[in-house]
Formats: C-alpha cells, sequence, structure tokens
C-alpha cells in the first residue's frame, strides 16, 4: 500500500468534513481450501512498506525517520519470530544488482492495485462489486509470471506487509476535541495496515488480511509485536501466539 | 490506496446514485445512456461511477485490473471524458471528418492531458465494423502516472451519423490483460446500435 | 517586456549584500542531524528507489551522463560529488531534488531550454534548494498552512478541496518551497552562474520564456493572456516577471559573456528529441507547443524534426486551415531531410480529411510500399479503399 502524502491528507480532509461512521474496519480473505503446513515452506518477505510519522493538526503526514527505523527494526524482529513459531523461514528480500529491478518492481506495482481492489470492491461495504459480494470465495492474483523472476527463486511464497501510522500531534487532538463539541467528526491518527501472500508458483494471492484500525505502538517492541500479530492474523497454518500476552 | 481515495473522493463530488450494479448474462440495452446495446454471456459488474456524460464502466475484478469503457454517441464538439481542468488541461473533441485512424489518436490525446500518461503507444489498427459501421479495432499499451502500473487496451470504435462509438478494455500488462481479453472480445462481437 | 508593471506589484526585492557572488566552501554530503531532517530523508530513499526502477527513466544513451556533467559545470566538482541524476520522460518543465541528493529532470525542461546554460541555471536553482536545506523548512511551513485550513473547517464549515496528484509531481512537490526560499535558491543559483562560465543572464531568460509560452498556450486556448504574472501563475514561486526583473538585474552585476553553448546542448538533446517532441503534440496545448517549437528553431533552424512536428500539431488541430497548413508543413519537412515513410501516411491523412482523395491516395500508396508490414498498414489500406 504505497501511501500517497497528498492523498492522504485528501483523505483526511474529507474525513474531516464528512461525520466518521467507522464500521467493521478489520477483514482478512483466502484462497478456498488453502492451509500452511508449518516448516514445509520458504518465504520471501517483500521490502515492507513502513510509515511511520505524525498527523499534523492539519491532517498532512510528518514522516519520522527515527520512529520509522524503529518500527522497522520491530516489526522485522516480530516477523521473524511470529513466523519461527511456525516453523516456516522467512528472508527478505534481497535487491540484487541484476536487470530484475523494474520487473519486481512492476509486480509490486501490481499487488498494490490486486490489494486496493480486494480492499475497495470485496473487503469492506461502501463500494463491493456484486459479483464479489457475495462472497463466493476468493480469486485474486497476481500471475503465474512471478514464478519467472530470478531473485524470488527458491521460496514458495511472498509476504507483502504494509503498514502506515500517523500518530495524531496535540493539534490534531485538539481539533478532534473540539470538532466533538461542534458535532463534527475528525479523525486522530491513522494506524492502517496489511499483510498478504502470494503463492510464487502460481501468482495466485491466497490471503490477505486489510485493517484499517490497527493497534500497538510500533514504535516499541510490544507494540510491533501486537501489530504483527494483527497483521498475520488468520494467517494460514497456527495461529499467532506470541510470548508477550496482549489483548 | 489511490482508488480508496479516488473513489471517495468521486462520491463526495458526483451525487450519483450510490452502489455498483449486477449485469446478469443477457441483453443489455441503452448503454451508456445511448442505442449502444450488447448481450454478456457471463457477468459483470457496472460501476456507478460516472467518468464523462457518454460513458458507462464495467469490470470484473475492479476497474484498475480489468475494465470495460463504452462511449456512447459522443457528439461533435465533446471530450471523451468529463474534463478535470478545464482551464488547463482542455480535452481534445469529437470533429465532424474524424477518420477512422483519428480515433485512437483522440483517445491517446485525452489520456495525455487527463492521467498524464506519459508513455503510450498504439499498436495494431485494422479496419473493423461495430455493429455494421465502418470502424477501427486498435490495440495499445500506456502507464498511468498515478500508480506506474503498465497496461495495455484494446478498443473498437466507429463514427456513425456524426457520433462517436467506442469500446474499449484496458488491464494491466502483467496477467490481467490476456487474463480477461477474449471476455471483452466476445461482448465487442455483440455490440449493436 | 513589461518592467512598468513591477510598480504595481506588491514584491520586496531581495538584499544582495554588496554585491557579492563568491560561493562559500561547500560543506560536503551532510547528515541530517534533527529528527525532522531525518524524516524527510527518509521518505526521499523510497522515492529514489522508485525513480530508479522507474518505466519512464530515460536509459538510453548518454542522457543522465550529460546532465550530470552540466551540473558539475554549472556548481562546481565539490558540489556534485556524489548526486545523482534521473532523466525521465515527463513533459513538463521540471527538476527537482530530495534531499537525499537525487535529482530528477524531466523531459519537458529539455525541450523548453533554449541552450546549455539555461538547462544549467534550472539546475543549479535546483542544487540551490539543496544545499541551503530547504526541503525540510518547506515541510514546516506547508504544514503550518494546512493547520489553519483545518481549523477552519471545524469552526467554519467551510469544505476542503481535494487535489488529485500524480506521483511525478508528487517527488517533486513534497518538496515544495515558499517565496521566500525560492529567492535565495535564485541568489546562491546566481554566485553559481558567475564562476561557471555561462552567461550569468541564462538564469532571468528562463523565466521570461516560461512567461511567454504560457501566454502563448493561453492565447492558443483563447484564454485571457496574464499580462500581469502575479502570484497565482507558480504557486510558490515568486511572481514570474518580478523574478525574471531581479535576476536580470543582479545579473547585470556580473561580467558580460560566457558561452551558452548552444550548439553543444542541440548534439545532446539531438538523439531525443523527436521523441520530446512527439509527447509535446500529443498534449492539446497549440500555443504552447509553437512556441516550443520557434524557439528550437531559433536554435537550429527549421530541421526536418521540427517540421514534421508541426505538422503533427496542426493536423491534430483541424481547424478548417490547419489541415492545408499540415499538409505543407510535411512537404517542408521532406525537403529538410525527413526521410521516414510515417511522413508519407500523415501527409496522406492530412490530405484526406481535408476532402484531396487523389493527393491523399499517392502519400498513403507510398508509405503501404515502404512499410507494408506496418501496424497500421490494414487500417490505412482500408482508408485508401474508400
Amino acid at each position: 500500500m504505497r501511501i500517497n502524502n497528498f492523498a492522504r491528507a485528501c483523505l483526511l480532509a474529507l474525513a474531516c468534513c464528512m461525520s466518521a461512521t467507522v464500521i467493521g474496519q478489520e477483514k482478512t480473505g483466502n484462497k478456498e481450501g488453502f492451509a500452511l503446513k508449518p516448516g514445509t515452506v520458504k518465504i520471501i518477505l517483500m521490502r515492507p512498506v513502513i510509515g511511520v510519522g505524525e498527523q499534523s493538526t492539519g491532517g498532512l503526514y510528518e514522516p519520522n525517520a527515527d520512529w520509522t527505523t524503529q518500527a522497522r527494526g520491530h516489526l522485522g524482529t516480530a516477523l521473524s519470530e511470529a513466523q519461527t513459531q511456525l516453523g516456516n523461514q522467512v528472508m527478505p528480500y534481497e535487491e540484487s544488482a541484476g536487470a530484475e529491478g523494474p520487473l519486481v518492481t512492476q509486480y509490486s506495482q501490481l499487488f498494490n492495485a490486486v490489494a486496493d481492489s480486494v480492499i475497495e470492491y470485496q473487503f469492506f461495504p461502501g463500494n463491493r462489486l456484486p459479483t464479489k459480494k457475495r462472497d463466493k470465495g476468493f480469486e485474486w492474483a497476481v500471475g503465474p509470471g512471478i514464478a519467472e523472476l530470478k531473485s524470488l527463486e527458491g521460496a514458495d511464497y511472498a509476504l507483502f506487509i504494509s503498514t502506515h501510522d500517523e500518530y495524531g500531534s496535540t493539534g490534531r487532538k485538539m481539533l478532534q476535541i473540539v470538532g466533538m463539541l461542534g458535532g463534527i467528526g475528525v479523525t486522530s491518527g491513522v494506524h492502517q495496515g496489511y499483510a498478504g501472500l502470494v503463492d510464487l508458483k502460481t501468482g495466485e494471492l491466497v490471503w490477505l488480511n486489510a485493517d484499517r484500525q490497527m493497534g500497538g505502538d510500533v514504535r516499541t517492541p510490544e507494540g510491533a509485536q501486537k501489530r504483527v500479530r494483527q497483521l498475520l492474523e488468520g494467517f494460514p497454518g497456527k495461529p499467532v501466539a506470541l510470548t508477550t500476552a496482549q489483548p | 490506496m489511490r482508488l480508496i481515495i479516488a473513489t471517495a473522493m468521486l462520491m463526495l463530488t458526483a451525487s450519483s446514485a450510490l452502489g455498483n450494479a449486477l449485469i446478469s448474462p443477457g441483453p443489455r440495452a441503452g448503454i451508456a445512456k445511448s442505442r449502444l446495446s450488447a448481450t454478456p454471456d457471463g457477468e459483470w459488474n457496472r460501476l456507478s461511477r460516472k467518468d464523462g456524460k457518454n460513458v458507462e464502466l464495467w469490470t470484473l475484478d475492479g476497474d484498475s485490473l480489468n475494465k470495460v469503457s463504452f462511449f456512447g454517441g459522443v457528439p461533435v464538439g465533446e471530450p471523451l471524458l468529463r474534463e478535470i481542468d478545464k482551464k488547463n488541461r482542455p480535452l481534445p473533441r469529437v470533429t465532424a471528418n474524424m477518420l477512422i485512424t483519428d480515433i485512437p489518436a483522440l483517445l491517446e490525446t485525452t489520456y495525455r492531458s487527463q492521467f498524464s500518461v506519459n508513455q503510450m503507444e498504439i499498436a495494431d489498427q485494422e479496419p473493423a465494423l461495430l455493429a455494421g459501421n465502418k470502424g477501427i479495432r486498435f490495440t495499445y499499451a500506456f502507464t498511468r502516472a498515478d500508480d506506474e502500473v503498465q497496461r495495455k487496451g484494446e478498443g473498437i470504435g466507429a463514427m456513425v451519423n456524426g457520433q462517436l462509438y467506442l469500446v474499449i478494455y484496458e488491464a494491466p500488462k502483467l496477467y490481467y490483460f490476456d487474463k480477461d481479453v477474449d471476455k471483452f472480445r466476445k461482448l465487442a462481437a455483440t455490440l449493436k446500435l | 517586456m513589461a518592467f512598468v508593471l513591477l510598480a504595481e506589484l506588491a514584491f520586496s526585492r531581495p538584499a544582495v549584500a554588496k554585491d557579492d557572488f563568491t560561493l562559500a566552501p561547500y560543506v560536503a554530503a551532510y547528515e541530517p542531524s534533527t529528527v525532522d531532517e531525518r524524516g524527510v530523508w527518509m521518505l526521499a530513499d523510497e522515492g529514489e528507489r522508485q525513480l530508479r526502477d522507474s518505466p519512464l527513466r530515460i536509459r538510453v544513451g548518454g542522457l543522465e551522463t550529460y546532465l550530470r556533467n552540466v551540473l558539475c559545470k554549472e556548481v562546481g566538482n565539490d558540489r556534485c560529488a556524489g548526486i545523482r541524476i534521473y532523466a525521465v520522460e515527463v513533459p513538463t518543465f521540471n527538476a527537482s531534488m530530495m534531499p537525499n541528493g537525487a535529482m530528477q529532470v524531466h523531459s519537458g525542461l529539455l525541450l523548453r531550454a533554449r541552450n546549455e546554460a539555461e538547462l544549467a541555471a534550472v539546475l543549479g536553482h535546483e542544487f540551490a534548494h539543496f544545499e541551503l536545506r530547504h526541503s525540510l523548512y518547506g515541510f514546516k511551513n506547508r504544514r503550518g498552512a494546512t493547520d489553519a485550513m483545518a481549523w477552519l473547517t471545524v469552526l467554519g464549515g467551510i469544505s476542503n478541496t481535494p487535489v488529485a496528484d500524480t506521483n511525478f509531481s508528487l517527488l517533486g512537490s513534497i518538496y515544495q518551497f515558499n517565496r521566500a526560499q525560492e529567492t535565495e535558491a535564485d541568489l546562491l543559483g546566481l554566485k553559481y552562474l558567475a564562476q561557471s562560465g555561462y552567461p550569468a543572464q541564462s538564469a532571468s531568460e528562463v523565466w521570461q520564456a516560461l512567461m511567454a509560452e504560457a501566454d502563448a498556450s493561453a492565447l492558443g486556448r483563447k484564454q485571457k493572456v496574464k499580462a500581469k504574472y502575479s502570484a497565482g501563475f507558480f504557486d510558490t514561486h515568486p511572481a514570474s516577471l518580478a523574478r525574471a526583473y531581479y535576476l536580470a538585474t543582479e545579473a547585470g552585476k556580473l561580467p558580460p559573456g560566457g558561452d551558452a553553448r548552444a550548439k553543444e546542448y542541440n548534439d545532446a538533446i539531438a538523439p531525443y528529441i523527436s521523441r520530446f517532441l512527439a509527447a509535446q503534440m500529443k498534449l492539446n496545448d497549440f500555443g504552447g507547443s509553437e512556441y516550443i517549437l520557434s524557439n528550437i528553431a531559433e536554435r537550429s533552424g527549421w530541421t526536418g524534426d521540427l517540421l514534421f512536428a508541426r505538422g503533427e500539431l496542426y493536423r491534430a488541430r483541424a481547424n478548417p486551415r490547419d489541415l492545408q497548413q499540415a499538409s505543407e508543413f510535411y512537404r517542408q519537412a521532406k525537403l529538410a531531410g525527413y526521410a521516414a515513410p510515417e511522413l508519407d501516411r500523415n501527409l496522406g491523412l492530412s490530405l484526406l480529411r481535408n476532402g484531396q482523395s487523389d493527393e491523399a491516395r499517392i502519400a498513403l500508396s507510398a508509405y503501404l510500399a515502404a512499410r507494408p508490414d506496418a501496424s497500421d498498414a490494414k487500417a490505412i489500406t482500408a482508408l485508401l479503399a474508400n
């Protein structure tokens, strides 16, 4: 999920004006019958799209590198822990110096388009496609061509993770309070994410989890673990249980 | 994310009836509020979003993954799509003396202005009949600036009684275009005016 | 040039201390130190990755190498060490720099710069923002404006109008600067110019050309010409007219002369120009495109490429007399040496659309004879058959 600053500002500006009715903000879908036996597969973790920053009063996203670096570190650790507990091997994607860069990027762009479509047209009410509405299974893919990418050789699945956090600044929180008093809904803070698993032999999206209201402060180890647990909720295979007890 | 925001923005600005409609197999008349009709043999979804006065959009998985656009009788002097920025990005218009080869050219100029498409190529062009009218079938490739996904397109168009009828299918070059192009071709074969 | 209008503009001339154009020694490759700076830097790294792998990047030929050489000549080797330059096929007049030292140059700029000095002036200007570490501060300023708007929205019920944007202009506009910063960058840019060997007036001339193009574009669209160029023309830029004026005045304090290197520029751009022109002609901007063509023609004469592009322009607009004009330009292009058979096709299409079937037939047949397997051969054959 590439978060486009201007787009985000627009969305939040809109949220500013509409009354915020927040219904069912978390959803998982997977290919029918898909299951993952622990210890049997190699998963490549594509470069996670992680954005952590502040949300200014005006809804503008201010990236914060310290937080993002912390988040990247903690999320990385939490991800490996979660996966080792399933016994599956998770390798981070290595950018090779070869010519595949643009093609891998194309697959990442395509994945974004697919995930956005799942979220927009199947997961959440508002703009569903009738043919997807009836929950007639989960058939989404980036196509079998992905099997030919050399830089993904040796892996069975690719895991795409995206999280985006904007911690409401003081100004934003003030605005929220004033807004509430005046009957105008102002959201403060953005915590969204999705995680998707692509079968590298077939290119099928076997699993996607989208959450528009995520928990866990990703800047801390505990928060990152909670976030990873939420991102990987419903991950095919054993449920993710981490050592620290958390709601 | 782009898609969600674009949709949300359009939902605010356009006061159209919300909700995308199911297109069941069988004859369907009045497409794009025009004389255009088609007979799909499978299910499609019609998007509630209106990109222009004479435009109707169908999709299977979502318009960024597979999209059929019907342009139903765009009159002389009108652009294909509703202009986003009339002052700084005015769109080219349909003209009375357009040759069949000017039809894909019109689409290209429209896309380069409206969607900041910086790379677009019209590939094959051959004569074809659109519901019995002499027109053109063409293929193309392009990349939009907002999602950078490389897409392919195929279309059929004709000038009929001074109005442009055009039906195009667009999908990402990776996997999606080939997956559904036959469905589009079958659909296009059933077009009637 | 309507300098007399300057009096009406509420724009204060920036002060340059004692006409001093010497460059300070360069503090090399700085590491972002504060929390805010690191935030913007990190976003830029992802941006550079996108840029590097983008399908729009112009990788063929030595264009990026040439651009780097121009930058180094403009700002000096100390400053250009470690800078990465990416050329992208985007038809707008733009070059921008990310705080991590990655610069992107749009093909639209290359089409509009009339010589190497003008290109250098623009690249130098962007580098100046980088040297002055403006991106961070620009960001902070923008936040201030949006904060105010958010409060207005809540308290006053005014609705925000969303602005759709694209990836590339976003990468540039994250680092949008306010007017004071633009002025600072202009003045530092002049210091670069002073030691570069390029004529110092180039910076001013770039803006003059841009304003003239905007006028031409407006005229072509039957819109009002902006004779005053007050704020609004370039949102965060100083009023362009005033800018051209003060740049000219400051440059006047520097020794005249210098080599604008128009020929070198022409040679470097030559392999790409027909591609860039083709994209420009398809933008539905008749006036602006005519202006660009005439500028290039001043430098290189009316070459076959330019005349062909002019034919395309007129044929696309296709007003009553345009098609006749287009046919004439195609013919002139052929005489000037444009050899590709596509010219015959486009000439034929122009003639056909204008009702000159017999002449069209000759031209279209010539195209088909030369390109029997062309991707549009069948369509052209069908046109002939009617």
